[in-house]
């Protein structure tokens, strides 16, 4: 696995119907891969605490100028991943770089900015006071004016930084990420404590700071900011990729649409048995009357249902969320992952 | 001292030291412990006649200068541990804890910016206290000394400050806010009472005295007395000093690699 060409798309290969983030082989480079300067590059990256292994021979490639999710449960090694980018923690095996540079001098020359997840700010400071020592850091800051605007923070520019609320202390801390005008900014779940339309105005700066032409790299648990935000998504589970590619691509690799209705004493093994024969069925939930199926071809499963004369009622077919995508493919990850069908329960 | 030491550190020393300046200056427990304690208690003690109450003389001598020139010593070395306990200490530990050292290190600031200002900020933030109490010797107890003594006494202060701010940091590093908080307070005034700076060393049990002359607490003032009487500091004493400040800051040194290595 380490041995595939630095523009490996994932380090798991990921077989399903959708071939859109398959080994970089069988299609057209995406343009990420293509650019000559890699914002960051991992390349056969271990890290353990203790017996404790936060990341597993991790292989990362992002290009400059994208906007990139690292989306994964708790303790899959986002944070880790930050850590290691930001020359914070040191791999135990692998080697990270930086915009071509280790992480620590890509760093001590200002380049990047980090939003560390938790990192308080000083009591006694104001908002402005505090942009502007950050920006003293920089060789090329941001004007203070735009560092406040940018992070939306004009009216508080005069506050004790004690004095801010929760959602307003994570816009600081954005501000102090970007003050520096860097080319490339680590975000470690940004949005934590802020309510829904703090979180919104929050995505609208990044996308404007963004906008620019820099790299940014967040990560999140929450699903809709990774699909909204981000023009590629990294997903990590127990310190591996399960997936990378867009926001499409990996909802279609979680494939098909889900088919609900209810149907009377569902839950036997005659109809449990019938419901996976059905054509196109990848998963079968029941929960009382209640049928979910995964299927990758929905008309098809439909149609065989009617065909077969079950008396199913309320029926309704959705398209996957990122959330159910996500789901399946962390839910995976420690089976071969080539077979969903393996999995009884949708959920 | 301080311009070599800002040199070394680089050109983001400056504003570090500036930013911690003001938030050390705000913070009330500088004002009580550092500006205002050590000047309120001097004039207790040598104008009220706390000090020397039931003896005829006001200014008696202690250590061959006037108690009242011998006081604005201890008093001001009390000023000197406490500004450094303002910038380590608990302040050090809360900074820690709260991830604003780590946030640093995802800026250019070098690492070891943040210790050496550090040092700096408490050098900077004890001299209006030394200033202070020095004002209140000469306007309210007519002490006199000539400029080059007056010069040698904050050159001494100063220097002889440097492990009380190594310890000071030490205790940033090596406890968690409210372990931090206990230990300071027992230090900031353990030492000031070990080390002679309530109650002279002279006037103290042998035992005591002998216990005293081990703090650095009271070899710094001792640097501050011999100024004044124009001694040549004492050598056993500088090389306790030194040896404080290496220990501790040996210390520092340790843990705050540990830090770098990310806990």
């Amino acid at each position: 696995m380490t041995n595939q060409p630095s523009n490996t798309l994932s380090l798991e290969p990921i077989p399903t119907p959708a071939a859109e983030t398959t080994r970089a082989t069988d299609v057209a480079p995406a343009p990420w891969a293509t650019k000559p300067t890699m914002a960051v590059s991992f390349t056969g990256v271990t890290k353990r605490y203790g017996a404790v292994t936060a990341l597993s021979d991790l292989e990362l490639q992002l290009g400059a100028g994208s906007t990139v999710a690292l989306l994964g449960p708790n303790g899959a090694g986002k944070s880790t991943a930050i850590g290691l980018m930001l020359g914070l923690l040191h791999p135990d095996a692998g080697t990270v770089t930086v915009l071509g540079q280790s992480p620590a001098s890509a760093v001590s020359a200002g380049r990047v900015g980090g939003m560390l997840q938790e990192s308080g700010l000083p009591v006694g400071v104001t908002v402005a006071e505090l942009v502007d020592f950050v920006r003293s850091l920089y060789p090329h800051p941001l004007s203070r004016a735009d560092v406040l605007a940018q992070a939306g923070l004009a009216d508080l520019a005069a506050r004790q930084v004690e004095r801010l609320s929760g959602g307003e202390t994570q816009r600081v801390r954005f501000a102090l990420a970007v003050a520096g005008d860097p080319d490339l900014v680590f975000l470690d779940e940004p949005t934590v404590a802020m309510d829904v339309e703090t979180r919104q105005a929050f995505w609208r700066d990044i996308r404007g700071f963004a906008a620019a032409g820099r790299t940014v790299l967040f990560a999140t648990h929450y699903l809709e900011e990774a699909d909204q935000v981000a023009d590629r998504i990294v997903v990590l589970d127990h310190g591996r990729t399960v997936a990378d590619g867009t926001p499409s691509a990996l909802k279609a690799m979680a494939a098909g649409r889900v088919v609900r209705f209810t149907l009377p004493s569902a839950d036997s093994a005659a109809q449990r048995a019938a419901l996976r024969a059905l054509p196109g069925v990848t998963e079968v939930a029941i929960h009382g009357d209640d049928v979910t199926l995964r299927s990758a071809d929905a008309d098809a499963t439909v149609r065989a249902a009617f065909a077969a004369d079950l008396p199913l009622r309320d029926l309704e077919v959705t398209g996957l969320d990122l959330e159910a995508a996500f789901l399946a493919l962390t839910s995976n990850s420690g089976s071969s992952a080539s077979s969903h069908a393996d999995h009884e329960e949708i959920r | 001292m301080i311009y070599v030491l800002s040199r070394a550190a680089g050109p983001t020393v400056r504003p570090f030291v500036a930013l911690e300046i003001r938030r050390a200056v705000r913070n009330r427990r500088f004002l009580v412990f550092t500006v205002g304690f050590p000047l309120v208690l001097y004039l207790l003690y040598t104008t009220a006649g706390v000090a020397t109450a039931g003896s005829a003389d006001h200014d008696p001598i202690v250590g061959g200068m006037h108690f009242s020139a011998y006081f604005m010593v201890s008093m001001a070395s009390f000023a000197a541990m406490s500004a450094a306990f303002t910038v380590g200490g608990i302040r050090l530990s809360m900074e820690r804890a709260s991830g604003w050292v780590r946030q640093l290190r995802v800026t250019p600031l070098p690492a070891a910016v943040y210790v050496v200002g550090k040092v700096l900020v408490a050098l900077a933030i004890m001299l209006p206290a030394l200033v202070l109490v020095a004002v209140a010797a000469v306007v309210a107890n007519d002490v006199s000394l000539p400029l080059q003594t007056w010069i040698r006494l904050l050159v001494s202060i100063w220097l002889g400050s440097l492990p009380l701010v190594a310890l000071a940091i030490l205790l940033g590093y090596l406890f968690d806010v409210e372990a931090a908080q206990a230990a300071q307070m027992l230090l900031l005034f353990g030492l000031s009472i070990f080390g002679g700076l309530f109650v002279p060393v002279q006037s103290l049990p042998d035992a005591l005295a002998t216990i005293a002359r081990m703090t650095p607490t009271y070899q710094l003032a001792d640097l501050g007395w011999r100024a004044i009487v124009g001694q040549t500091p004492d050598l056993g004493g500088v090389c306790l000093l030194a040896a404080y400040t290496a220990v501790f800051g040996v210390l520092v040194a340790w843990r705050y690699r540990a830090d770098e290595r990310g806990r």
